[in-house]
């Protein structure tokens, strides 16, 4: 029952997410650059729930996000999917106590995810390839990223935690950074 | 304990504040920090004023200040004015921005009279920062099908990527996966706009002939090739021309005639 109302409470903050990212977020932004709500979230879901679960989420986002607004289907569904398997190598390796780990966590998972979809993207999709263009984006929205990241990280700790409870239970092991 | 949660809460109400100081300032155009001009103008203006006085005294041309009364008396009477035009105008605007509204509802169709036009509203845009998808709420249901091109009263928008029956993915030409032949409008000469990263709404103009004079505000139009787009519509102007070494290499900036950021109302051209 607990992890039902869990994954529909998940299911929940991830339309509050798209709806935040479409509309709040698309004018709310450093110098026109808007930040990547899903992979904090993906990585959230992920740290929290375990690797199964973060998984299951970052399918589901992808193809969601691929339907609705992306130009072709498969980009989001990889990049999300990557970020559910780094999130899980980060819970096994590394604590989540300390504010700094998880800032890190969501500047690497953020570096991956917009690096992956950006090469997916001249792949698929024949996109011109800007380097410098494309460095100054990343590099304000990791900023903006790390910035939310702050921001949410005490209620991510309380709702994490019991989320944790309940889906790995007796597993956790105390782990040091 | 109480202290280190209540040093947190205060820790994330300071970033809020730095994050939304860093998003008023990132996005403000410098031509609208006159009120920041008015408060450096406070401190400033005294000063700048004595030392003139002091300059112009020193030249034997210090009459400026003789008649101090009359100018401010002037000065007031001018402010008084100045704030009724400024009434007039917030009312002007309004009446402005809702005859614009009701402008592009009725005369988008007439301006596009040659083309079987359905017209659609834009209920999303692209969530990324690295590609320019909206979505419009016109489908198969209404006769949508893949490939058509999407204009609104100022010019080319896109073309339809993929169509649901009730709603469709348009890919605006500013999307970096975006490519269009167009041409020069005064000399006819062939170019390739690309969708750029580049900050607001600007086209790379590519392939541009060695023989080609570009000049700045030049407009630029569909060619017609290539299957989606009809020739003659209107994407933007030259901004920018960059020369380099090489000639074949050059290339030019163009700004699109649609401002992106406010597009509401588009049409699909269907035939």
């Amino acid at each position: 029952m607990k992890k039902a109302t869990v994954i529909i409470g998940i299911f929940i903050t991830f339309l509050i997410t798209y709806f935040l990212q479409a509309n709040f977020f698309s004018w709310f932004t450093i110098a026109g650059i808007k930040p990547n709500l899903f992979v904090i979230l993906t990585l959230f879901v992920t740290l929290y729930s375990g690797i199964k679960i973060g998984i299951s989420y970052s399918i589901f986002f992808g193809i969601f996000l691929d339907i609705v607004i992306g130009k072709s289907l498969g980009i989001y569904i990889t990049m999300l999917l990557i970020v559910a398997i780094l999130g899980g190598y980060f819970d096994k390796n590394f604590s989540k106590d300390s504010r700094i780990t998880i800032m890190l966590m969501v500047v690497a998972s953020t570096l991956v995810f917009e690096i992956g979809s950006y090469v997916l993207s001249i792949i698929m999709l024949n996109t011109n390839v800007e380097i410098l263009n494309f460095i100054k984006i990343l590099f304000i929205e990791i900023i903006y990223n790390t910035i939310i990241t702050i921001i949410i990280y005490p209620i991510s700790q309380i709702v994490g935690y019991k989320i944790e409870d309940i889906f790995k239970g007796q597993k956790i092991l105390t782990k040091y950074f | 304990m109480y202290n280190k949660k209540k040093k947190g809460i205060i820790g994330i109400i300071i970033t809020i504040i730095i994050l939304i100081f860093i998003v008023i300032i990132s996005n403000i155009k410098i031509n609208n920090l006159s009120y920041v001009q008015n408060i450096f103008g406070f401190f400033v203006m005294p000063v700048q004023n004595g030392l003139t006085y002091l300059k112009n005294w020193i030249s034997g041309n210090n009459d400026f200040f003789t008649d101090i009364n009359n100018i401010q008396e002037e000065n007031k009477k001018l402010k008084e004015e100045n704030s009724s035009l400024q009434q007039s105008l917030r009312e002007f605007e309004i009446v402005k921005s809702e005859n614009e509204t009701l402008k592009e509802y009725v005369n988008l169709k007439d301006k596009y009279t040659n083309y079987t036009t359905i017209p659609a509203y834009v209920i999303n845009k692209d969530i990324s920062n690295y590609s320019n998808v909206i979505v419009i709420n016109v489908g198969t249901n209404d006769g949508i099908q893949v490939n058509m091109p999407v204009i609104s009263e100022k010019g080319l928008v896109g073309h339809i990527i993929s169509v649901t029956p009730t709603n469709a993915k348009v890919q605006t030409i500013i999307d970096t996966a975006s490519s269009i032949s167009c041409t020069l409008t005064s000399s006819r000469d062939m170019i390739v706009a690309r969708g750029t990263l580049e900050e607001g709404a600007t086209l790379k103009a590519t392939y541009i002939p060695t023989g080609a004079t570009l000049v700045q505000s030049d407009t630029i139009e569909t060619s017609g090739l290539g299957g989606i787009y009809p020739k003659g519509i209107l994407i933007g102007s030259i901004k920018k021309v960059i020369n380099t070494q090489n000639i074949t290499d050059r290339y030019a900036l163009i700004e699109t005639a649609v401002n992106f950021n406010k597009l509401e109302t588009v049409l699909v051209i269907t035939k």
